[in-house]
């Protein structure tokens, strides 16, 4: 075992394989708060990734209700139980990775899944924390808390699914950190689905062999952002590249979301892979729920959340979700707009800070006839 | 090279083996007696010449050297004879397995048996028996009884997996066949894994751990039956091939080791999670 660096967690810890960080690592944020579950980013992949024999049950992005929606099912709370209650307090974090937790034999603490657990691959949605009372409203705030979580392939800088294949068959990516299994060396042990903490990689039971979330790799070498975010109606994802702390560019919009404004969050660091998606908290959820899921600083990435239509830097940032199908790999606030840059600092978008309001009379005389005006 | 050698040493004597090299030490050696048949009979678990041949008793140990293990396998001794007519050997490995796992869904593992021969041998030093070396290489024949019910009953559709299953259209089936290769995962790339070719067994080398690798040109071939709670699998292969690289070169009177691995599927024994024996002498009857 190596010693690695894993920020999220603020230490050192063990893991098979030197650390060495790809050249850049493929990242994406999503705002919990945005998400529909509309699963336009859910079928968007299935056409385009997995319309195969055997992927029938295979989503490698789908979208669950949270707390109670899971897929495959129990996914998280099953892993979370094996590794047993954690200290996730400290900026140094005092407990155990699923590496540190592997029993004897194993590289990582995981488990199969039952073929079963992917059979219902919306379980649990729209289901709600508590039970509504007979006779219950609609109120504001609701009385009961849910939220809706998209999740796909973290493309983690310690890739367990990677760690724990004993042919070496899944490689990460030096040009851009994504994480693939590779068809021709895969021989179906099915290692990588016991290993993923997310159960991200899926067996193709006609194939024999295990198969993942690819983060739309012809697209981004290609400059454009994953099918899964560039079909998003609710303009709730935003992809592109995240460098570590110590090297965040203020520019970047993920860095700045990530490092810099602190208000988009791993999930489950304390596993200790170092996920690349990161999520931006929903504000309406109990915060020890969140402190589970994301880590520490949730309260804080609430707050700074709430604030953000003061906050002119990072309202450029989160403006930029869904304004392109391009990576935004700079971006800065000029007046009242926010404009996202290409790699080569190429102008390639331009967003208002605050969305024009256009009043039309009540009665239009041209065509005689009244008008409605609808936000 | 030397780790590895440590580590064996070091595990054989944990395990209360004799860490002189393990050729025969523990197990009677296998002879493989001269018989006539053709290519195909050598393929034929119930081969009249097999009622003849002398059964050794191999004990398997569970794979707890390297990552990840199988502390607990299922089986723990294989009955193996051996055979030859001149230009093929054979092996009829049997053991007991009430369950009988054929079909390979994610939790469903299926039943497995392989003979490891060295690629070249030298006496009183064969290569690791644990996937060989770099300098040591080996050859693995792996019959699967998922690749035999493929055989004996054809290739399971999504159908035959999940019954209920509703698909409106593949990729396969509007598409031109090269451009369809693209959504086809392994099968698109022929991965040998995923299918079948003509027989249920994988002609296989390896040097070393985590490098066990399909070769392009496949020999081997085999049959497996499940009867009454016990598997019969015959593995054979040509004696000699033209390739020196990955195939062993054999000849009626040479003797050299041969290793076994077995996997029982439900007991979720896949890869490296498996019961392996130490070398025996293989003899080459004249």
């Amino acid at each position: 075992m190596a010693k690695v660096y894993n920020w999220q967690i603020g230490r050192e810890m063990e893991y098979p394989y030197d650390g060495i960080r790809p050249k850049r690592q493929f990242a994406m944020v999503m705002d919990l708060n945005k998400c529909i579950a509309c699963q336009t980013c859910t079928v968007a992949c299935k056409t385009t990734w997995t319309p195969g024999r055997g992927q029938e049950y295979m989503f490698w992005n789908n979208v669950e209700t949270k707390p109670y929606g899971y897929y495959p099912l129990g996914w998280d709370v099953k892993i979370l139980d094996k590794l047993g209650v954690q200290e996730i307090d400290a900026a140094v974090y005092p407990g155990k990775t699923l590496f540190d937790a592997a029993p004897d034999g194993e590289t990582v603490l995981g488990y199969l899944p039952d073929d079963l657990d992917y059979a219902h691959p919306n379980i649990g949605e729209d289901d709600s924390a508590g039970v509504m009372g007979q006779g219950a409203f609609l109120d504001v705030p609701h009385m009961n808390w849910m939220y809706y979580m998209p999740r796909i392939c973290n493309h983690c800088t310690y890739p367990a699914c990677l760690a724990a294949c004993p042919r070496q068959s899944i490689y990460k990516r030096p040009e851009d950190g994504i994480v693939l299994i590779d068809q021709a060396r895969c021989r179906g042990y099915r290692e990588c689905v016991r290993g993923c903490p997310y159960k991200k990689t899926y067996f193709n039971a006609l194939n024999r062999t295990s198969e993942k979330c690819i983060g739309c790799y012809p697209a981004v070498e290609n400059g454009r952002q994953t099918q899964c975010t560039v079909t998003c109606i609710g303009k709730i994802r935003l992809q592109g590249f995240i460098t570590t702390p110590d090297k965040a560019r203020e520019d970047s919009p993920l860095d700045y979301l990530v490092h810099i404004a602190k208000i988009a969050k791993p999930l489950y660091p304390q596993f200790g892979l170092e996920p690349n998606v990161y999520y931006i908290p929903p504000v309406h959820v109990p915060i020890a729920f969140l402190k589970q899921m994301f880590g520490r600083g949730v309260a804080e990435a609430i707050a700074a959340y709430r604030k953000a239509a003061d906050d002119k830097k990072l309202l450029g940032a989160l403006l930029l979700f869904g304004a392109s199908p391009e990576i935004i790999h700079h971006y800065r606030v000029e007046g009242d707009v926010t404009i996202g840059y290409d790699e080569t600092k190429r102008e390639i978008v331009r967003v208002p800070l605050k969305e024009p309001v256009y009043v039309r009379n009540t009665y239009d005389q041209r065509h005689q006839t009244y008008r409605t005006n609808v936000t | 090279m030397i780790v590895r050698l440590l580590v064996a040493i070091y595990v054989l004597l944990a395990l209360g083996f004799d860490a002189e090299p393990a050729a025969a030490a523990e197990s009677p050696a296998l002879r493989a007696a001269r018989v006539t048949g053709s290519s195909g009979a050598m393929a034929d678990p119930d081969a009249a010449y097999w009622k003849s041949a002398r059964a050794i008793k191999i004990a398997t140990q569970p794979q707890i050297v390297v990552a990840p293990h199988a502390p607990a396998p299922a089986v723990a001794e294989l009955s193996v004879k051996a055979a030859h007519n001149g230009q093929w050997i054979t092996f009829l490995v049997e053991w007991a397995d009430p369950t009988k796992s054929d079909r390979i869904v994610v939790d469903r593992f299926g039943d497995q048996v392989a003979v490891e021969l060295p690629v070249k041998y030298e006496k009183d030093s064969p290569p690791s028996v644990m996937m060989g070396t770099p300098d040591g290489r080996v050859t693995i024949m792996q019959w699967r009884a998922a690749f035999q019910r493929d055989l004996d009953e054809g290739e399971p559709g999504i159908k035959d997996l999940y019954p209920f299953t509703h698909v409106d259209v593949y990729p396969d089936e509007v598409l031109r066949a090269s451009d369809a290769r693209a959504y086809m995962g392994s099968v698109g790339v022929d991965n040998p894994i995923s299918h079948p070719k003509r027989a249920p067994v994988l002609d296989q080398m390896a040097e070393g751990w985590g490098t066990l690798t399909v070769k392009p040109e496949q020999n081997a071939s085999g049959k497996g039956v499940w009867r009454n709670g016990r598997w019969r699998v015959v593995i054979t292969r040509p004696l000699a091939t033209d390739n020196n690289e990955y195939d062993p070169k054999l000849a009626p009177g040479d003797q050299t080791v041969a290793a076994f691995a077995v996997w029982d599927g439900g007991n979720a024994e896949v890869g490296g999670r498996k019961a392996w024996s130490e070398w025996v002498t293989l003899t080459i009857a004249k």
